[in-house]
């Protein structure tokens, strides 16, 4: 019994060591502006600008992503690409405007379960 | 792969957990009623008050003469099912599923600790598998089905540390973790697993059969 102990207290040891390996060694790879969410909990999101304004539904018009919203309502023909998503988009969401994490989800699985095509599950995006 | 994930993480998702809580129910009324039809007299011994006396006794690590006698299986066993629950409830991932989907959310704990907790609960599946190969009074009990299991217990472990990590083909990952996991949703009304819904029973007879009957403690 005494030996099993130990060999299990030397395995959660060893299995220890490595979560924590994994997290010191964790690199910061990505071209979202993500600051504002201070200490991240998994890595930044794989995403390619370019490949998605060819994409036809975006056709390089810049509002499909970067929108506009006033009085909880979608301002048509408006753009906020001069803005970082975290200008209007707090941590937490404030009445009916998503929290900044909610917004980038919303933002890209919205449109790929829409399109039936593109990433969906975390880790197709956050890769490590 | 898109549809699967969508499949696997929306209607099935919502199959399982509506088998669950209605096999539970089911569960639960049947054992009550095959009681009541066999053993009319089970009931006239049931008390609230040594009932409740006897599950919060067992529920404090340590407290029973029976978990003092073997230390390692009674910090191993409620090391497990405290990692179970925490893991299920507060991981970050599954937080944001349920924010995304509900609107709600709670407090979550750090994936560093979400890891330690989720390698503690493979090598408590490894001890609880090597108890069963070892130690003589539970080997006499053990069948195939015990291992089966264990394995179905552990398999969303294993898959959600695998996707976790990224090893593998991650999509094909993700979806077994949520596919195991809703097999032990769907498995605990109708395998031993449903000693999570009966233990409080069992607990409550015997407590009050010795605290009302026997006046004696049942721990």
């Amino acid at each position: 019994m005494r030996d099993i102990l130990y060999r299990y207290a030397i395995f959660c040891a060893i299995i220890l060591c490595m979560s924590f390996g994994s997290v010191a060694f964790a690199e910061d790879t990505g071209v979202f502006d993500v600051n504002a969410f201070g200490t991240l909990e998994r890595p930044v999101s794989q995403f390619d600008h370019d490949a998605h304004m060819e994409y036809p539904e975006i056709d390089e018009d810049c509002s499909v992503c970067h929108h506009v919203y006033e009085d909880g309502k979608l301002v048509e023909g408006e753009s906020s690409e001069d803005q970082a998503c975290s200008d209007c988009h707090t941590i937490k969401a404030q009445g009916s405007q998503p929290g900044l994490r909610t917004a980038y989800h919303d933002q890209c699985k919205g449109c790929h379960i829409d399109m039936k095509k593109g990433p969906v599950a975390c880790g197709e995006c956050h890769v490590r | 792969m898109q549809d699967i994930y969508l499949l696997v993480s929306g209607p099935l998702a919502w199959a399982a957990w509506a088998i669950f809580l209605f096999g539970s129910i089911y569960k639960i009324w049947k054992t009550l009623d095959t009681a009541k039809k066999k053993e009319q007299v089970l009931f006239s011994y049931v008390s609230l008050k040594y009932g409740l006396r006897s599950i919060i006794n067992w529920s404090i690590p340590f407290n029973t003469v029976n978990m003092r006698l073997n230390p390692a299986l009674t910090a191993i066993s409620f090391f497990f099912h405290i990692a179970f629950f925490v893991l299920l409830l507060f991981v970050s991932a599954h937080q944001v599923m349920l924010g995304e989907g509900f609107g709600i959310s709670w407090f979550t704990i750090p994936d560093t600790l979400a890891n330690i907790l989720a390698f503690g609960v493979l090598g408590a599946c490894i001890f609880f598998a090597a108890r069963r190969l070892t130690v003589p009074e539970v080997k006499y009990v053990t069948d195939w089905t015990d291992f089966a299991l264990l394995i179905l217990v552990v398999a969303p472990f294993v898959t959600g540390i695998l996707a976790y990590y990224q090893i593998g083909n991650y999509m094909l990952m993700i979806i077994l973790h949520m596919l195991f996991a809703e097999a032990v949703l769907v498995a605990i009304p109708f395998t031993r697993l449903s000693h999570m819904l009966l233990a409080p029973l069992t607990r409550a007879y015997i407590g009050s059969e010795f605290g009302m009957v026997r006046n004696v403690k049942d721990w």
